[in-house]
């Protein structure tokens, strides 16, 4: 048995430790605090994410190592996805709050959680083993599964929850199948050792191709590609607004961390077998996803359809990875980091409306740019970013995503997805239109408490609820703000970005100089 | 050998049947009682296979836990005997595992296993293998003088190379316990 | 006994799980159908693990956490089917239909 150093450079999981640390810290801050002063519990959380940036940052760059025997690598790749999921944990947690205040009971166990997701994400991008990548992808989803049943006396939140799990251990069973295929064939489960058995196989023997296709459905299920997604509209429309974003924005963006790495360090020598069912996939997955979307009168099942058209055109830039070029690469990460923004704007500004009014229909947010223009304008901003107008993140991101497939010949995927970014502008603008164009309805239906929609009363709140069912308050439009101007950052600037990113491509790829 | 085989023998054919029984019989209550008579089964598989611990570890969580966890939960429905109700989608119900069936079988019998495991030995030169093409039925000399006494190779294992999944494994179940508490209180 | 007997074997587990999961319509014993293909990938694991070499454990410590994550996610399942059941009285996927499935 090789023997493994185990102590020599444990400084490098420092983020980590104290990330788990800081969960545990939340947990039992929780049982100290009154009930009425738990909001104190999401500033720790945030104060201790900004921390664990800072000091991850300072302290893991131009960090190359592998640890615990190759189980993971501190490296660019995931420092770059590690500062990007610390970041989103702060967002989501700071859109969060007014949110949990008026809806959620129980907000200790909520951050933890959203704490436990976040270093679950950090293993994930930088895990080069599969049953490590397993394992943390699992305690990402149960995270997910717990949040998105938080809201425990709303019926709709608990279907989701259910929903959920078993469409969650549904697809980690297809998963780990694939992977037990896998292990029975090459024997290894480390990502270089599995591409080195791949480069000298040769054909791929039948055994082998079953294994990775079970793999690819299961992946297929956990970022909801067509058509493996018919969970995702219920499971968004159910979960509490906050949840359903972090789960279009963190849980996809994780999982594709892990799937790059994935296909890029171990499956990359056998890509002519598997490169043409991804884009099938992808073709699949854009279209359908954008054709449902347009039906829709929720605006979370219509933001889940939109996202299972955003997973098509990520599947694009993992369909056109190429050992040589980092441009599919670059492309997904940018993507990823450009849609993040672009989401969390639209998301938020829903979770603003949804703070005031309590509603969540299309036909509701009629009216909106007269009265709360600001928060009209932020949504417009971020669907035209979704529907790729230039200047906006949405734009540059798929610019990139379609050049490279189109440098790998993958020329009709590229097509279509343009086709699907002239479709999705379709319906979002009738979104848009709405907030425009059409009139509101009268302001006595609009001011219809919260409460009436959620069976369980809010169980916190008081004076300050009147104030702001009215207005949002000045934490949401701050974090508005930073959503738009990070979409408009990705749009028109995206070099130093890019620069991070040729960094992290090149630790996956390292053939794939920039 | 051939005692080996009459086991696995009886053990396939009762845990296939057991299974079948879990999908297809109505009272939901007997279906719970057949899976476990499946994880028992498992359980002898996994003696057979030379992993005892796992085999131990099959009964304590699944025949002992999950499958307590499994009942009492199915007692909490009121419909225990006509619980078990097929939904709407038969037809693709049916196909899609007959077809994946298919498809593995024809894979596990197509499949050169013993090639393949020699071309990925040759290229792991790290790992020393040793093959015996054959599972159960070992050379004494390769268990070690105590039966089971290679267990103490996994559990180094688990603490060695393979501690980080052990932590988060920790994590995890912890949020479990968190999230079904916070889901199950009242207040 | 053959590796290909093994693996036979997990397949057909496998796939009686993949049936209940797609053809039943409660919740328990969609989890129930899912606990057989747990059970399966663990045969195939071991099966494999022991058909390569007596000293390689990976596919059982595969296997471990394989076991670990279900029963973690049993015992998750059913705290939030109990509170289905206390809010709605049912556990039939398809009769908590506020959505569309």
């Amino acid at each position: 048995m090789p023997e493994t150093n185990l102590t020599s450079n444990l400084h490098l999981l420092l983020p980590e430790f104290l990330l788990a640390t800081l969960a545990f810290a939340v947990f039992a801050i929780d049982l100290l605090l009154p009930a009425n002063r738990k909001k104190l519990l999401a500033w720790v959380s945030v104060a201790g994410l900004i921390g664990l940036l800072a000091l991850a940052l300072a302290l893991l760059w131009g960090e190359n190592e592998e640890m615990y025997g190759g189980l993971i690598k501190v490296d660019s790749y995931a420092l770059f996805f590690k500062s990007f999921f610390i970041l989103l944990g702060i967002f989501i947690i700071l859109s969060s709050v007014d949110y949990v205040g008026k809806h959620l009971s129980h907000p200790g166990e909520y951050y933890g959680l959203i704490l436990f997701s976040v270093l679950a994400m950090n293993v994930m991008a930088a895990s080069r083993e599969i049953l490590t990548a397993y394992v943390a992808l699992e305690l990402m989803s149960f995270s997910f599964y717990i949040m998105v049943s938080y809201a425990r006396y709303n019926p709709r939140s608990n279907e989701a929850g259910i929903k959920y799990v078993l469409i969650g251990a549904f697809s980690s069973a297809i998963l780990l199948f694939g992977i037990s295929m896998l292990y029975s064939t090459i024997g290894v489960t480390h990502f270089a050792d599995i591409s080195a058995t791949l480069a000298n196989a040769g054909d791929a023997s039948p055994a082998l191709w079953v294994g990775l296709a079970l793999i690819l459905v299961g992946l297929g299920f956990k970022v909801a590609a067509v058509p493996f997604h018919m969970w995702a509209p219920d499971v968004y429309q159910g979960a509490p607004l906050p949840v359903t974003a972090y789960l279009a924005v963190g849980s996809k963006a994780a999982a594709f961390a892990l799937m790059l790495r994935l296909f890029a360090e171990a499956f990359m020598p056998s890509i002519d077998d598997w490169q043409i069912i991804v884009a099938i996939i992808a073709a699949i997955t854009m279209t359908v996803g954008n054709l449902v979307a347009i039906a829709q009168h929720n605006i979370k099942r219509l933001l889940a359809y939109s996202s299972i058209g955003q997973v098509g055109f990520l599947l694009v830039g993992i369909a056109a990875l190429s050992e040589t070029s980092p441009l599919a690469s670059n492309g997904v990460m940018l993507h990823i980091v450009g849609y993040s923004f672009t989401n969390l704007a639209v998301f938020v500004g829903i979770i603003a409306f949804f703070n005031m009014t309590g509603k969540e229909e299309i036909a509701d947010f009629s009216g909106l740019a007269d009265r709360h223009p600001f928060l009209a304008a932020a949504m417009a901003i971020g669907m035209f970013s979704l529907a790729g107008l230039p200047f906006f993140a949405g734009f540059t991101t798929k610019f990139y995503l379609f050049t490279a497939a189109a440098n790998e010949g993958l020329l009709w995927l590229a097509g279509l997805a343009i086709v699907n970014s002239l479709i999705s502008l379709y319906y979002y603008q009738v979104e848009i239109r709405h907030m425009y164009i059409q009139p509101a309805p009268d302001m006595e239906g609009k001011l219809e408490p919260a409460s009436a929609h959620n069976p369980h009363p809010p169980p916190v709140g008081g004076g300050a609820e009147d104030a702001s069912r009215h207005s949002p308050t000045p934490l949401i439009i701050g974090v508005l703000i930073l959503m738009v101007l990070g979409t408009f950052f990705v749009g028109v600037y995206p070099f130093p970005i890019v620069e991070a990113l040729d960094a992290a491509t090149s630790a996956i790829l390292p053939g794939a100089g920039s | 050998m051939a005692f080996q085989e009459v086991i696995f023998w009886v053990l396939a054919v009762s845990s296939v049947a057991a299974a079948l029984g879990v999908v297809l019989l109505r009272d939901i209550f007997r279906a719970a009682l057949l899976l476990v008579v499946v994880f028992l089964a498992v359980a002898g598989f996994f003696v057979m296979m030379n992993a005892e611990f796992l085999a131990v570890v099959q009964v304590l969580i699944y025949a002992g836990a999950i499958a307590i966890l499994i009942i009492f939960a199915i007692m909490l429905t009121r419909e225990v005997q006509q619980g078990n109700l097929p939904n709407r989608l038969q037809p693709a119900a049916v196909l899609f595992p007959v077809l994946l069936l298919a498809a593995l079988v024809f894979v596990a019998v197509d499949t050169d296993w013993n090639l393949l495991q020699d071309q990925s030995r040759e290229l792991q030169d790290n790992v020393e293998v040793v093959q015996t093409h054959t599972i159960g039925g070992i050379p004494d000399e390769m268990r070690g003088d105590i039966p089971g006494s290679d267990r103490s190779g996994l559990g180094e294992l688990l603490i060695n190379d393979f501690v980080l999944p052990f932590e988060i494994a920790s994590m995890l179940l912890l949020a479990a316990i968190i999230g079904a508490l916070v889901l199950v209180r009242e207040r | 006994m053959p590796l290909e007997a093994f693996q036979v074997l997990s397949a057909a587990l496998f796939c009686i799980g993949l049936y209940g999961v797609l053809a039943r319509r409660s919740a328990v014993l969609i989890l129930m159908s899912i606990e057989l293909m747990l059970n399966a990938v663990n045969i195939n694991l071991i099966a494999a693990a022991a058909h390569m070499d007596q000293t390689a454990f990976t596919g059982q410590i595969i296997a471990i956490f394989v076991i670990t994550v279900a029963a973690a996610e049993v015992g998750l399942a059913l705290a939030i089917i109990l509170r289905i059941f206390r809010n709605r009285s049912t556990v039939n996927v398809d009769e908590v239909d506020l959505m569309k499935w």
